[in-house]
């Protein structure tokens, strides 16, 4: 659905007693159904002016609209004031079925600064005459491939330093063949320019996997990642590594996950951070190698991305698709600052069952979870609040393939990699101090999994 | 009748216009009485405390000024009883009370003593004539300006009336309540580095405030609907419940009693609760006393009151202790009830608040939580009323209730989180009687700490607390038997008097009903428990008298003054505990923690059941009544709560 909203009214800064005017108006956009009984989330796209603080600066942002759920409709807007800085107005319409009217038609709101502070709170209304104009603006949304496209799209703009990727690994069932896609904007530390590259790996059922690099190429200008011939937009994968080409479609239609935590990702409070931005999505195409030429149709896989300032020290990275839209993913890693290289391997868990992750604080949780990174078998295990998890990961070195990886400052890793690996995954519930079983899934040549290290 | 001349019509009319004002008593519900409840009432105050005219005028004055504190219901209750009295007066005297000869008066109020129900009537509103008249603006026990300056200036906190709170926020946890439990839920978390904000209900009080204004508008400020709230029951049992920043730990006595042992193998035994283990439980309960900075009452400040229960009991025998409180500083001016205007009692407001702001935590005062927001089966945030009548609203993934024992339960019902079949059952109230005994020499119970001394002779065998517990100047303790001249005498002589209490480890035997507005609370007094009460009335007796009481002071009705042992026995014989005067201050065990689901409406680590993200962190889930005053153990249970939220904190 989208459609135009106008909101108006006062704002009164901290400390001060005046009431000045505050407007916006937005496009709000949201993906799929409206949904009365859920909550359905969307984008907002448009203008705000806040008398003393921006006059029609860009407002982007996110809105939920929960009506009943949670009986709240929610308005999270970006935009930079006057002064150059970022502001952010956070504010709900809370419903009240009994005074509707009143309800659906006035929003409180704080706007704070970039660093959190309350700059100051604001009251805006929906006029009543509006109406016609804002049922009018109202339009089915636009078909969409990729729910995840948003989170595909480039977050590098011309930093040094940084390391910005878009992998994608699947499945072909019909074959029993596994797939790799690698893209990478490397932005040198040294402020050289940045250079997009990658490559792709195809993992037969029977005979050893082969892969090939494309690039480095400049990078495109375009939203998301372009380099030579290859290309990921939302929903499209296409491109040519030496002899082997791909041209791909993807479908998803699951929430994506935030495997370091939502504000890791969005507020880069980490090195790097990785997210899923497409955990079951569905890949139509072909791959083509000089040897076979594999035609997918709906073949399972995700889409993942990472940004930040460079490789792990070391990691270990599992996708486990458990099937029915259950997704384990895993991402166990010793940081490369100094200080961090010493510790034991951080590991990163969320688990996706019947569309709840757990557990809901990654960061916090990892401190309850121990990882063995080695070859060709590495673990995860831990409790976090009632649930077990016992993760074992097997990577035969005949489905793997070694590829060097280098890094913004230049440095360099060698990451192994198998898109036909081997997992057990076992899950337990505390029920009255005991650990009962929950789930056990074993994953024969399916698991997605790298082992990284540096020399 | 004596009423000369025109009396007699007079007096027909006047019984009609009292008889109309009965029956539209929406005049009463205002702040200043009809003229006509005005006249009734100082007419019942100049009869019930033989005083003239012009100081019952200024009693009652005083009366209505607190009057506003307290719900509609009670001020109607108030007013239709003195009104219901004058109508008495007019149909035997033919005259209006206040229009009466003070023999006349007191031939009335006799006439009413003796039957049960109205005998019941005169009693009750007794009490809140009393306390007018002690401590009222115009009361005859003006606090002295309290000789010492503040032990320590008042707390920076980070206190926003919800007034200038924004109306939307977004912060990690909230919680609700700033008393013993709320403080430290609030403190674990904001250390932890959890952006949290406290909601509070009442406002802060400064030391200033307690140390210029009169104890009866200080008792009407601090506590719920001044201190009107009533357990219904069969005796009905005041439940005064503080209402302030710091919660009720602001008008406690400061008396810090450990969690007993057999109350912890309860809890462990009988509720699954593996955090009452003995040495992980004893851990936390040195914590708080370290925070608490508890001590034992200093013999220099343990006052008259307080020597005569020891004394008492040293000649019996019997073991008693200086009570341990958390006062440091404390000159034992004998306010704790209402505001210590030293700021020694060191409240949570001064001793744990402080530390939650230092750490980051916000409370917002005078917002009342309307419900606990939910969506999804998880918590989402609170929506809060302001005084005005607005609305603000916190969005949170962890709500933290700490409403107290009493409007725990209702909030959660009115937040759609009370189905739970347990939820406001299993009360206890830790049921609390009180004597007096007259000495011949000056005891002056009001110079010296207001709880002082504990006997607990009889505490491990029969539930049995005994605290020596006097009260602020002009507010007694006990009820005083009689009226007229006699409670006058009593009244001029109050400095003779000292007063001891005893509380009962009952059995959960209540009730809190309701969901919004103000909850009905029903308590039945088990019969184990009456005999205890009546018990307790016995061994404070036979304290009192070792002490050297010439008589005491039984609260039992027919048998108000007794003056020897055999007579008091003779009075518990005769006694029934449906005419005692009860009160208590510990309700407790509303939402108990516990192992089972289906009796246990909060899981072992203080999680609501059937909603994720709200835990309960107050005295309702104490599985039972503790035995001794509850701040340490409500705090203590908190702190491993919070710990335990802080641990394990998943989806």
């Amino acid at each position: 659905m989208r459609f135009t909203e106008t909101m108006s009214g006062t704002w009164q800064r901290s400390g001060s007693e005046e009431m000045l005017p505050m407007t916006f108006t937005v496009r709000v956009e949201t993906s799929g159904r409206m949904r009365a009984f859920g909550t359905v989330a969307g984008k907002l796209d448009g203008t705000i002016s806040v008398e003393g603080l921006a006059s029609d600066a860009v407002a982007k942002g996110s809105i939920e609209m929960s009506p009943i759920e949670h009986r709240r409709i929610r308005y999270l807007l970006d935009f930079d004031g006057h002064d150059g800085r970022a502001y952010h107005f956070d504010g709900w319409k809370s419903i009240d079925w009994l005074h509707a009217r009143k309800s659906w038609t006035t929003l409180p709101g704080t706007i704070t600064d970039a660093s959190g502070d309350v700059v100051g709170v604001a009251t805006l209304y929906f006029a009543v005459g509006d109406l016609p104009k804002f049922l009018t603006s109202m339009r089915p949304a636009q078909r969409r491939v990729s729910r995840g496209s948003e989170l595909e799209r480039r977050r590098w703009h011309g930093e040094p330093g940084r390391l910005e990727v878009w992998y994608q690994t699947f499945n072909d069932p019909s074959t029993g063949a596994g797939f790799w896609l690698h893209h990478e904007v490397v932005s040198p530390t040294s402020g050289e320019p940045a250079e997009g590259r990658g490559w792709v790996a195809v993992f037969p059922a029977v005979g050893a996997p082969v892969w090939e690099r494309f690039g480095p190429d400049p990078v495109s200008p375009g939203e998301y990642f372009g380099a030579g011939d290859v290309a990921v937009d939302p929903g499209r994968l296409v491109g040519k590594a030496s002899d082997i080409s791909w041209d791909l479609a993807i479908e998803n239609r699951a929430a994506p996950i935030y495997t370091f935590s939502r504000l890791a990702w969005k507020r880069e409070v980490l090195p790097a951070a990785q997210i899923v931005s497409a955990p079951a999505a569905r890949f139509s195409g072909r791959v083509a190698t000089p040897e076979v030429t594999y035609e997918l149709s709906g073949a399972p896989g995700a889409c993942a991305r990472i940004y930040g300032h460079g490789n792990a020290e070391r990691w270990a990275w599992l996708h486990a698709d458990l099937g029915d839209g259950d997704v384990l993913e895993i991402v166990a890693a010793v940081g490369r600052r100094r200080g961090l290289k010493s510790l034991r391997p951080l590991p990163l868990v969320q688990l996706r069952l019947a569309g709840r992750d757990w557990p809901r604080t990654p960061l916090v949780a990892a401190s309850k979870f121990r990882a063995d990174i080695a070859l060709p078998e590495w673990k995860v295990k831990g409790s976090f609040g009632d649930r077990r998890i016992e993760v074992t990961v097997r990577l035969p070195e005949d489905r793997c393939v070694t590829i060097p990886y280098s890094d913004p400052d230049g440095s360099t890793a060698t990451c192994v990699n198998s898109e036909r690996a081997d997992a057990v995954v076992e899950t337990w519930r505390r029920q009255d101090k005991a650990w009962v079983a929950e789930r056990r899934w074993e994953l024969a040549g399916t698991a997605h999994a790298e082992v990284g290290s540096r020399p | 009748m004596g009423a000369g001349g025109n009396g007699p019509r007079r007096g027909g009319l006047e019984a009609l216009s009292v008889a109309i004002a009965t029956r539209t008593l929406n005049g009463m519900g205002l702040p200043r009485p009809h003229m006509l409840t005005h006249s009734a009432l100082a007419g019942l105050c100049s009869a019930v405390l033989d005083l003239d005219s012009e100081r019952a005028g200024a009693v009652v004055e005083d009366l209505s000024d607190f009057m506003r504190f307290v719900p509609t219901a009670a001020r109607n209750g108030l007013a239709a009883g003195a009104v219901g009295i004058d109508v008495v007066s007019v149909l035997t005297t033919g005259r209006r009370l206040h229009r009466l000869r003070p023999e006349q008066r007191q031939l009335v109020l006799d006439r009413l003593a003796r039957r049960s129900a109205t005998a019941d009537l005169v009693e009750a509103l007794k009490i809140p004539l009393v306390a007018a008249y002690g401590a009222g603006r115009h009361g005859v026990a003006q606090l002295a300006h309290p000789q010492h300056p503040p032990a320590r200036p008042d707390a920076p906190l980070n206190v926003v009336n919800s007034a200038d709170f924004r109306s939307r926020a977004v912060v990690d946890a909230v919680v609700i309540g700033s008393g013993a439990g709320g403080a430290i839920a609030a403190r674990a978390l904001a250390e932890a580095g959890v952006s949290v904000v406290v909601l509070e209900e009442g406002r802060r009080h400064l030391v200033e405030e307690f140390r210029s204004q009169p104890a009866l508008e200080r008792f009407g400020a601090l506590y719920r609907d001044g201190a009107t709230t009533v357990a219904l029951g069969s005796p009905p049992i005041l439940l005064p419940l503080g209402r302030a920043v710091g919660g009720t730990t602001v008008v406690n006595s400061g008396t810090c009693y450990r969690t007993p042992e057999r109350v912890l193998a309860r809890w462990r035994e009988r509720h699954g609760l593996e955090m009452a283990d003995s040495l992980r439980f004893g851990a936390l309960l040195d914590e708080i006393e370290q925070t608490l900075a508890v001590a034992p009452v200093r013999d220099e400040v343990m006052g008259n009151n307080g020597r005569i229960a020891l004394r008492g009991a040293e000649r019996l025998g019997w073991s008693a202790h200086p009570i341990r409180r958390n006062a440091p500083g404390c000159h034992g001016c004998c306010q704790c009830a209402v505001g210590c205007p030293e700021n020694a009692k060191f409240g949570v407001h001064l001793s744990v608040l402080p530390a939650a702001c230092a750490a980051g935590a916000v409370i917002v005062s005078e917002a009342r939580v309307e419900r606990i927001l939910s969506g999804g089966g998880r918590a989402s945030g609170v929506r809060a009323r302001r005084p005005d009548g607005s609305e603000l609203e916190i969005l949170a993934d962890l709500v933290f209730v700490a409403a107290g024992a009493i409007e725990t339960p209702p909030l959660l019902r009115r937040s759609a989180l009370g189905d739970h079949p347990q939820l406001g059952h299993n009360l206890a109230i830790h049921p609390a009687v009180s004597i007096g005994g007259w000495f011949s020499e000056p005891v002056c119970a009001t110079e010296g700490v207001l709880q002082s001394a504990g006997v607990d002779e009889f505490h491990d065998s029969d539930g049995i607390l005994i605290e020596a517990t006097s009260a602020p100047a002009g507010l007694g303790s006990i009820v005083l038997p009689g009226t007229g001249r006699s409670l006058a005498d009593q009244l001029a002589r109050i400095d003779h008097l000292a007063t001891i209490g005893a509380m009962v480890a009952d059995a959960p035997s209540g009730w809190v009903h309701g969901w919004g507005g103000r909850p009905v609370i029903r308590y039945t007094l088990a019969r184990r428990d009456a005999t205890r009460l009546l018990k307790a009335i016995g061994v404070m007796g036979r304290i009192l008298f070792a002490a050297g009481a010439e008589d005491v002071v039984t609260g039992i009705r027919g048998h108000e003054r007794v003056r020897n042992e055999e007579d008091l026995e003779a009075a518990l014989r005769a006694a029934k505990v449906e005419q005692l005067h009860l009160a208590a201050f510990h309700p407790t065990g509303t939402a108990r923690m516990g192992r089972e689901p289906e009796t246990h409406p909060v899981d072992p680590n203080g999680r609501l059941r059937g909603v994720e993200g709200v835990y309960v962190v107050d005295a309702s889930i104490l599985p039972t009544c503790p035995e001794v005053n509850p701040q340490l153990t409500i705090m203590a249970l908190v702190k491993g709560v919070t710990e335990e939220a802080l641990a394990g904190s998943s989806g």
